[in-house]
């Protein structure tokens, strides 16, 4: 059996008519953590969105594979049930609707496409405290609406609450740094270094090198104009800041 | 406080109050989905000190027809009146609401605020609110706000990405939509 969980090949995708991903090879394999780091526009966000299933971005050639499966046939919530998890850039507000009913929504949907039965409301309240605490989220923030009033960085613990909830195969974390000032990066890294197994990887997009002093990646690749113009090590985070993206080519 | 419930379709719903001096009206009006429903409503506050607290939610999912008229008259001072009314429309269903809040002269110090709020679930789906307000007297305070709007595309998209199949997100935004009144019929 093939350790490989992703391999994209050769996408091209856009949105509204512009092409944006312009021919995109990425291979990821189970047990590794994979930054893409990248300056504005360079695609970043299109790639976590077409991985996620976005309906408005369209997808005009390539191929994406997750676990032996064609990902791009599969629906924004068969990708959740099938394991991938994206955090998002900007956690959506979901007024009325409680951090409790949301994740026992989401667990109850896949343990169903998974014909298994739902959870019982004490294992679930279990598995809702740890996870709180793995984000150092206290008490009422269970009963409190998905997102509405919260903080940038109560959203982004948010997510990663939610990740941990899911327990993910493939994490996706979208500029999960952005808007974090330096303690609510502790805890959001902290959170996602712990869910790190043998069994699973994530990709860390990022603008910035900050979030990769502590999630440390295997292999960084720089995105720039839609394509991946460098692949490699640690090192390649450092050369960028020294150099900027202007000083790294294909 | 005075609370009454109806459900359109199972219970009676009047078409007259008179609430006198202190006298304090608690109401909620659910029209549930299948059931078309045509009413006009008044309720007056005749003696000073009187209060209303209205509610009412519909919920149409196919080819309904809902129109509520809902007179409101301020007819003795420092009376207070607050109206929500929240409606779902799917399918081709069809609803409409006009609401009068009428302040009449010599009510002072009337405190009238009226909502309205719609949630289109299809394009063949209607709706329309008409707010109305006629004042007659000075040194009061009245408002009213009506709006519509659809699913979010956005909120639909997260909630299926963390595994909720479309149908239950689209359901989940609905019931949250009409909880505030629906939790006043529990």
């Amino acid at each position: 059996m093939s350790d490989i969980l992703l391999e994209i090949k050769d996408l091209h995708a856009g949105i509204e008519g512009r092409e944006i991903l312009k021919g995109v090879d990425l291979t990821i394999r189970k047990g590794e953590v994979h930054a893409v780091m990248g300056p504005n526009g360079a695609g970043k966000s299109t790639l976590s969105a077409v991985l996620a299933g976005r309906a408005d971005y369209t997808v005009t050639s390539g191929s994406v594979t997750y676990d032996g499966r064609d990902l791009l046939a599969m629906a924004p919530e068969e990708r959740s049930w099938a394991g991938i998890f994206l955090s998002f850039q900007y956690p959506v507000e979901i007024p009325g609707v409680s951090i409790t009913n949301f994740m026992k929504a989401a667990l109850n949907s896949r343990r169903k496409a998974q014909g298994l039965p739902e959870f019982s409301p004490s294992e679930f309240l279990k598995s809702l405290k740890e996870k709180m605490a793995l984000v150092q989220m206290k008490g009422e923030f269970a009963k409190r609406e998905v997102n509405v009033g919260f903080s940038g960085g109560e959203k982004k613990r948010n997510e990663i609450f939610q990740m941990a909830m899911l327990e993910p195969t493939l994490s996706i974390l979208d500029e999960t740094d952005s808007g974090l000032d330096v303690d609510a990066l502790r805890i959001v890294a902290d959170g996602v270094n712990r869910l790190r197994t043998p069994e699973t990887a994530s990709i860390v997009i990022t603008h910035y090198q900050r979030l990769l002093e502590y999630i440390v990646p295997d292999v960084v690749h720089v995105l720039k104009a839609g394509r991946i113009v460098r692949t490699g090590g640690r090192e390649l985070v450092d050369l960028i800041e020294t150099k900027g993206y202007d000083g790294i080519d294909g | 406080m005075d609370n009454t419930l109806c459900i359109a379709g199972r219970d009676p719903v009047p078409s007259l109050f008179r609430l006198e001096a202190g006298e304090a009206l608690r109401m909620t009006i659910i029209i549930p989905e299948g059931v078309n429903f045509e009413h006009a409503l008044e309720i007056h506050l005749d003696g000073p000190g009187a209060s209303l607290d209205l509610a009412g939610a519909w919920r149409c999912s196919s080819d309904e027809r809902v129109r509520l008229q809902v007179t409101v008259r301020h007819n003795a001072p420092g009376c207070t009146s607050t109206q929500l009314f929240k409606g779902v429309v799917g399918g081709t269903a069809r609803a409409e609401f006009d609401g009068l809040v009428y302040v009449a002269p010599g009510a002072f110090k009337t405190e009238a605020r009226q909502q309205s709020h719609s949630l289109l679930l299809s394009e063949g789906a209607f709706c329309e609110a008409r707010p109305q307000l006629e004042i007659y007297a000075d040194d009061v305070v009245c408002s009213h706000g009506a709006t519509t709007g659809y699913l979010s595309p956005e909120e639909l998209f997260y909630m299926r990405s963390r595994g909720i199949p479309e149908a239950q997100a689209r359901a989940m935004q609905v019931e949250a939509f009409l909880a505030p009144i629906l939790n006043r019929a529990l």
